[in-house]
């Protein structure tokens, strides 16, 4: 097998052909509800600075002059109008998080594969918009970062950095939101996913920063299936994936104010983040990828 | 010595069974897994227990198992505290005091209690002193203890009562007491010779000393010795135990009610009846009282019980219920009336179901002479009533209808018969011990009657002969049914088939076997003291379950006589108990005493409970 075949397969991996059916399907719906998410499934309302041709054709009673194509004219006597396809300036920045807890999984997937598979479905999206899409890696400080870009090159090497990532270390989001709301050029969507495993008060600060600067901001928070419901059974020593700090436990006595913090924890984000205007959404590594995605959209939906 | 000795100290090695958690614990000390797991800041707001106070959570769990196995091993092994009697091992003082009837002499019982409490007081004070009263059983009233003071206040709430004087199961009692220690047993008694009337010997260890401490005897004692009602009398008899011709008066009383007094003199060395013509029927308790001012009080007094029902209720059924149908019956029976007797009533077959309940409930012995005109409901009264215990005499003779009385339902008897031609016989007992014919000596009188015609008897395989015509055919028979009996005679009693009515022997027939019949509803109303379980030492008419007895002091204990202390003495039988064997028991009942086993058990399970408390928590 070559490094071509070997990067495709990877690709199919990512843009699974049943998942981008149905965001497609999704987006024809969404087009006309939804504005400005992920270049909105619908044409952006901003104007381009940059324009692509796409074709030449007559020129019909009716068109603006300004589509005229004087040059061909000269040469030919004949108007025609120039078509463009217009590429907006919304930037789409994915901002994935890839701290030592995102490598938890009760099952196959862990919530770093989950997040990776989320973050190029929507880049994929992105790019079939025609807006910029930028990946950024971090866990306590930035680990990589691919600024924006609408080139179908850029896509595929987007793909192969989401498909390379590797294990960070501890969560600490404060660091990396701070420096990114500082570079982030103008407006645009920025797309948070992590495991939101740090402290409330900074994550929704940081987030708040973005929102601040007139980008529009949507949390996945990933919850791997024993993270929501805790079912182990027996007296265990719980190590921490990040300090690797142990923690002894006993499931059935914990269980109840475990599930309880953590739900206490969801109600505050889903509260706080939302009187920000800030997108959330729980999305459990169990759940297929579309429908995590088809979740999100549907409340998005509801919600304008 | 002090120190802690176990009775089955084997079941110590039970307590190894106590490494078993030691090992669980050391090879599963990592049993818990370790989970890698991401959302560790939710589980650190709960209050979680840390490792290192799980450890000394498992540390307390693995001491609480090891302690309850040990424990039960302990308590297995029966452990005792040697030290708890090691006070007492230089020896012990057994008190043995008589409460017997014949310690009721006036002042007798009071040198036995001043007796007694010398010999507490002068028992070595090294040694633990107990005391014992005896007279039909022995009964500790003061443990074991160095307290002289709790043994002389157990001396002084002493009473004698009505019992009889047993030596051989005090001395048996007293030497468990001892429980294999060396020591000294004291007898507080008057010595009655009649107190080894029991015929077994006292048994005592080797190494206990038996003294006796004697309290004189009355030099004479008037007693009354049975009291009892004959036909229409009370009779009481009366025992004089003295050198001298003793007069005396003997009242006789029902409850509170004098029923007349009889005076008499009692020979020297003999017995006299004191009998008192009654003015009606006596039903109940009743005494004989004979005042004795210086012979034993306990008894002075004789209690009995009278059935008041006038005797034994027969019922002849006759064919016509005319008079002459029994007339025999009747006046052998009438001869004996009122208590003690008889009572008679005749009535005709077919009247038999029609009698009221509470006269057939009365009747011992139903005689059927006659069967013409009893109907299934009489038979069936009369099969209920034998089943019941009733006593059933049936003349085979030519009113009775064999096939009516064996016919079912409602069978009477089981027995059947045929008339035999007329041939002359006589007939003798089969069985001479037999109750009915015991009195007669073999056949002697009987065998003077002459029966002209008889029933041949058709015997069952269970049932028995006990008289015989002289061809060998049965004349008598006897069948148990349920709990009464059936006595069939082979002719008829009313002079008709033999002349047995005419007979001198006829009358003590009838008697004999009437009392035979209703002797399985009688029931037996006197008893001596001690006789009967559960009641008071004491004598007295008492009521047990719905029946009234009479319990009176055994007239044994009447007998003044006295024996020497060596003739007491050598009555004693040593007991020849190995001394690991004294030991043993004497190591086995001090365990039972202090019971340590228990606390272990109880120990145990409060250690588990701790142990399912401090589980949970651990998970």
């Amino acid at each position: 097998m070559n490094v071509g075949e070997r990067r495709g397969a990877s690709e199919l991996r990512f843009l699974d052909p049943a998942i981008l059916s149905r965001l497609g399907t999704l987006e024809l719906k969404a087009r006309t509800v939804v504005e400005g998410f992920l270049s909105g499934l619908h044409r952006s309302p901003f104007k381009g600075f940059s324009v692509e041709f796409a074709e030449y054709r007559q020129y019909l009673p009716g068109d603006p002059l300004t589509t005229l194509d004087w040059k061909v004219y000269a040469r030919s006597d004949r108007l025609y109008v120039k078509k463009f396809e217009e590429e907006t300036n919304v930037e789409c920045h994915l901002l994935l998080d890839v701290s030592a807890s995102m490598a938890y999984g009760s099952g196959e997937v862990t919530k770093l594969r989950y997040g990776s598979m989320l973050a190029a479905a929507l880049a994929f999206l992105m790019q079939r918009q025609r807006d910029a899409v930028g990946l950024t890696t971090f866990d306590d400080r930035i680990v990589s970062m691919m600024p924006p870009s609408a080139r179908p090159s850029h896509l595929h090497a987007l793909l192969v950095a989401l498909d390379t990532v590797a294990v960070g270390s501890r969560t600490d989001v404060t660091t990396p939101l701070q420096l990114l709301a500082e570079g982030l050029g103008k407006r645009g969507v920025v797309v948070f996913i992590s495991d939101l495993l740090d402290e409330p008060e900074r994550v929704i600060d940081g987030l708040r920063h973005f929102r601040f600067r007139g980008s529009d901001v949507i949390v996945f928070h990933l919850l791997d299936p024993a993270e929501r419901t805790f079912p182990f059974d027996r007296a265990s020593r719980f190590r921490d994936m990040e300090s690797g700090d142990e923690l002894m436990a006993v499931p059935s006595v914990v269980r109840a104010r475990y599930l309880d913090s953590l739900n206490a924890t969801l109600d505050r984000y889903r509260r706080e983040l939302g009187s920000s205007g800030i997108d959330y959404a729980v999305v459990d590594t169990s759940t297929p990828l579309d429908f995590a995605l088809m979740s999100y959209l549907s409340t998005r939906g509801r919600g304008r | 010595m002090f120190g802690l000795s176990f009775l089955t100290p084997l079941f110590l090695a039970g307590a190894v069974a106590a490494a078993i958690p030691i090992a669980l614990h050391l090879f599963h000390r990592r049993a818990e897994p370790v989970v890698d797991f991401a959302a560790m800041r939710y589980l650190r707001q709960v209050p979680v227990e840390q490792s290192r106070r799980r450890r000394v959570r498992e540390f307390v769990l693995l001491a609480l198992r090891v302690m309850a196995l040990a424990l039960m091993a302990f308590a297995f092994a029966r452990p005792y505290v040697a030290a708890a009697s090691a006070a007492l091992a230089d020896g012990a003082t057994v008190v043995l005091v008589d409460t017997s009837a014949s310690v009721t002499a006036p002042g007798q019982f009071e040198q036995v209690r001043s007796r007694a409490a010398d010999v507490i007081r002068q028992a070595p004070l090294a040694q633990a002193v107990a005391v014992l009263s005896f007279a039909h059983t022995a009964d500790l009233v003061a443990p074991l203890s160095a307290d002289r003071s709790l043994a002389l206040a157990a001396v002084a709430q002493l009473q004698p009562g009505g019992g009889a004087t047993r030596y051989a199961a005090a001395l048996r009692r007293a030497s468990e007491e001892l429980a294999g220690r060396p020591g000294r047993i004291v007898v507080v008694t008057d010595l009655q010779e009649s107190g080894w009337a029991a015929g077994t010997d006292g048994a005592v260890p080797e190494n206990v000393t038996v003294d006796v401490e004697a309290v004189a005897s009355p030099a004479a004692n008037l007693a009354v010795t049975s009291l009892r009602i004959e036909g229409a009398d009370a009779i009481a008899a009366l025992a004089n135990y003295s050198a001298g011709a003793a007069p005396a008066q003997v009242v006789f009383a029902a409850g509170e009610r004098r029923l007349g007094a009889v005076a008499l003199t009692v020979p020297p060395a003999g017995t006299a009846e004191a009998r008192l013509p009654l003015a009606g029927v006596v039903s109940g308790p009743f005494t004989a009282t004979v005042a004795d001012a210086t012979g034993y009080a306990a008894d002075n007094v004789r209690f009995a019980v009278a059935d008041g029902d006038g005797g034994i209720f027969v019922l002849a059924v006759s064919s016509s219920g005319n008079p002459a149908d029994s007339l025999y019956l009747e006046r052998a029976l009438t001869i004996a009336r009122g208590a003690g007797g008889f009572q008679f009533r005749s009535i005709a077959a077919a009247a038999l179901p029609s009698l009221d309940e509470a006269t057939f409930g009365g009747v011992d012995v139903v005689a059927v002479l006659g069967s013409r005109g009893l109907d299934q409901r009489g038979r069936q009264r009369l099969a209920q009533f034998v089943a019941a215990g009733g006593g059933l005499l049936v003349a085979a003779g030519p009113d009775v209808d064999p096939d009516l009385l064996t016919q079912s339902p409602a069978k009477v008897v089981a027995t059947g018969w045929q008339v035999r031609d007329a041939a002359a016989m006589n007939f003798a007992p089969d069985d001479s011990r037999h109750p009915v014919f015991r009195l007669f000596g073999g056949a002697g009188t009987l065998s003077n009657v002459t029966f002209t015609r008889s029933a041949r008897l058709s015997a069952p395989s269970d049932s028995a002969v006990i008289a015989r015509y002289t061809d060998g055919t049965p004349a008598v028979i006897e069948e148990r049914t349920g709990k009464g009996r059936v006595l069939l005679l082979a002719s008829d009693l009313n002079y008709r088939w033999n002349d047995f009515p005419l007979q001198p022997s006829f009358v003590p027939f009838v008697h004999e076997t009437v009392r035979y019949l209703a002797a399985s509803r009688a029931a037996r109303t006197e008893y001596v003291v001690g006789e009967v379980p559960g009641q008071a030492a004491a004598a007295g008419a008492v009521t047990i379950g719905t029946r009234q007895v009479a319990i009176n002091v055994d007239p044994r204990e009447s007998d003044p006589r006295v024996m020497t202390s060596e003739a007491f003495r050598g009555g004693i039988a040593r007991l020849q108990t190995p001394e690991a064997l004294q030991a043993g028991v004497s190591d086995r009942q001090r365990e039972d005493g202090q019971g340590l086993w228990r606390y272990g058990l109880l120990l145990m399970l409060l250690t588990l409970v701790g142990e399912g408390l401090v589980g949970r928590r651990a998970g």
